[in-house]
């Protein structure tokens, strides 16, 4: 297959367009699970889901389930959740706290850095398994940026700071939001979507869909007296009140937009939030902090870790394909730490409104996916889908749709190899003022 | 003069169930407005992470976590076309059963119901099962929720994938 087959690049005619038969191809799954998920830098979790030693977390992660935990010695690992022996499942919990891991059926124990410390009937082995074998197996490389651990299953991958590259900025203004740092909260979404994987990262940085899919969502919030986002006046940091669309190397991508009103909020959590940006700008200088809380932003780091970082509530997720029609989406809903409980209520009120299975958002989004991956039964007529909307343009709007072109190029040249140029709209709108985070 | 005075009569269980049934019975016919109404002004819907049935709905990453003024609001996007997740309709019907009291203290009746909902919509057919937990309040020889927390038996919403409806 040439490159062209997948997407279209036509600089000349701005045109951009993706073959409707990548979110259909079970060939071009198993292409995405070795070029992308078994090459790329994947999310697994947050040290603060595993503060003390032996707390554990069991995930699948790009496919494979893991043990995301704090050994012994209270250092972060990734295990593979598969007994060396017969592959069944070590840890069948989804969360607690373990010294040992012991395989359900035979018996085999490992502690939890790994060694394997224990084989019944082990007299009756010439060679012994925990010389063989050694310990549990984990992905090549484990990495964390802030706090945010990544997985990386090629030995060869570049370093997780280099990967992320400039986009880090964007974790940076997440982790900085408090001096004490950030936790996630308790309490995950996971379901399903009836849609390609693909479908939901490019949901999860449209602008453009906003105003038609939630509609209901934009008349809620002028009901309780706030401005929906990207209606509002006010330049903030050199983004317009329209928002705006950014770029950076490695499929990374960004779009922005004034920050939202805040429905329904209190003195206190005004309060509270109003304290934190003093801090944030005694810490930061102004220009940073107005980027913090004066801006909401959408990120995709490549190729499924999304980042929505909103004045009222700020949200992580993943996807990963099960089928070329079927999704495993987890969402986790990040508080900075030191906070009240009023200020907790609040951001999961309000995060909730939109966000998640039953939001009154996300069912909408679900729905638009669904229904076009339905529709992609009719490729022999409908080949393409568009992804033009901006190109071209000197300053491209949040509801335009670089963040997603910056996508599919990274998307097309894992899968074939072929380099297209980017657009060059790199942005990060703030300066940073001191380092001390 | 009071309107309500406090009444020194037991609730039922018949009572609490013809109640149920009756709210089962608008939410299968989508008289979501006339639903609201059975709601007191502190009252909060609420339905807790799959994974975590134990936090509280407001202090966790919850599913639902609804006052009235945000139950308000969700009922008046359901009955919007654009509120795209539902239009058309689903169909829904909801069994409630095992019905018990499990206290009756003030002017409040704490009850704890299973529930068994199928929505079939679009050719896809879903089954949303669990436990329901209310605060009633009786009123007027009837009830009003203070309370109705829907604990999914769920470990993760697949494949219902969303709960655009009301549990």
């Amino acid at each position: 297959m040439t490159a062209s087959t997948y997407v279209n690049d036509d600089r000349q005619n701005h045109l951009f367009q993706v073959n409707r038969e990548v979110f259909t191809s079970q060939e071009i799954l198993e292409k995405e699970k070795q070029e992308i998920f078994s090459k790329a830098w994947i999310y697994v979790g947050h040290e603060s889901e595993i503060p003390n030693k032996g707390d554990f977390q069991t995930r699948d992660v790009a496919g494979r389930p893991v043990i995301f935990n704090r050994d012994r010695h209270g250092e972060v690992r990734v295990m593979l959740n598969s007994c060396l022996h017969r592959g069944a499942s070590l840890c069948r919990h989804s969360s607690g706290n373990a010294k040992i891991f012991t395989c359900f059926y035979h018996g085999w124990a490992y502690r939890n850095s790994g060694e394997l410390v224990n084989v019944p009937g082990n007299e009756d082995y010439k060679a012994e398994p925990a010389k063989v074998y050694e310990g549990l197996k984990g992905p090549a490389k484990v990495e964390s940026y802030r706090g945010l651990y990544f997985v990386n299953f090629d030995e060869d991958a570049e370093s997780l700071e280099d990967y992320l590259g400039e986009a880090k900025y964007f974790i940076d203004l997440v982790a900085d939001q408090s001096p004490e740092g950030i936790a996630i909260l308790e309490g995950t979404h996971k379901y399903s979507i009836k849609a390609n994987w693909k479908l939901l990262v490019e949901n999860s940085v449209d602008g453009y869909h906003a105003k038609s899919v939630h509609h209901t969502y934009f008349e809620m919030m002028m009901d309780l007296g706030a401005t929906p986002p990207m209606l509002g006046e006010e330049i903030v940091n050199g983004v317009a009140p329209s928002g705006m669309g950014t770029e950076f190397p490695n499929g990374h991508a960004t779009l922005m937009y004034p920050a939202n009103g805040l429905p329904l909020a209190t003195e206190s959590v005004k309060e509270t939030l109003a304290g934190m940006r003093r801090t944030a700008e005694e810490r930061f200088g102004e220009s940073y902090a107005t980027a913090m809380f004066g801006l909401s932003r959408n990120s995709v780091f490549f190729p499924s870790f999304i980042v929505i970082d909103l004045s009222f509530g700020l949200t992580l997720r993943t996807m990963y394909p099960i089928s070329p029609s079927e999704t495993i989406v987890t969402g986790w809903q990040i508080i900075p730490k030191g906070v009240d409980e009023e200020f907790i209520k609040y951001r999961v009120d309000n995060a909730l409104t939109f966000w998640g299975p039953a939001g009154l958002a996300t069912p909408d989004d679900v729905e638009a996916l669904e229904q076009a991956q339905k529709a992609f039964s009719t490729q022999a007529e409908i080949g393409w889908s568009d992804i033009s909307k901006g190109m071209g343009k000197q300053m491209p709007a949040a509801n335009d749709e670089l963040q997603m072109r910056a996508w599919w190029r990274e998307w097309n040249k894992r899968m074939t190899g072929e380099a297209l140029p980017s657009e060059g709209k790199s942005f990060v709108p703030f300066q940073k003022q001191t380092t001390d985070a | 003069m009071a309107i309500t005075a406090p009444t020194a009569t037991v609730t039922t269980r018949t009572e609490v169930e013809d109640f149920l049934f009756q709210e089962a019975e608008m939410l299968d016919t989508w008289r979501l407005e006339e639903w609201l109404e059975l709601f007191t002004l502190d009252c909060t819907y609420e339905i807790p992470a799959t994974d975590r049935p134990d936090l509280d709905p407001g202090l966790s990453w919850s599913l639902i976590h609804d006052g009235r003024t945000m139950l308000e609001q969700r009922v008046i996007r359901l009955k919007k076309p654009e509120a795209h997740a539902e239009f058309p309709h689903s169909q829904t019907s909801r069994i409630v059963g095992n019905v018990r009291i499990l206290a009756q203290s003030g002017d409040e009746v704490l009850v704890t119901a299973n529930f068994n909902i199928n929505r079939s919509k679009a050719g896809k057919f879903d089954t949303y099962v669990g436990r329901y937990e209310y605060t009633l309040v009786p009123t007027n020889g009837t009830f009003q929720i203070r309370q109705k927390k829907a604990i999914l038996a769920h470990d993760k919403l697949d494949p219902q994938g969303k709960i655009s409806f009301i549990i």
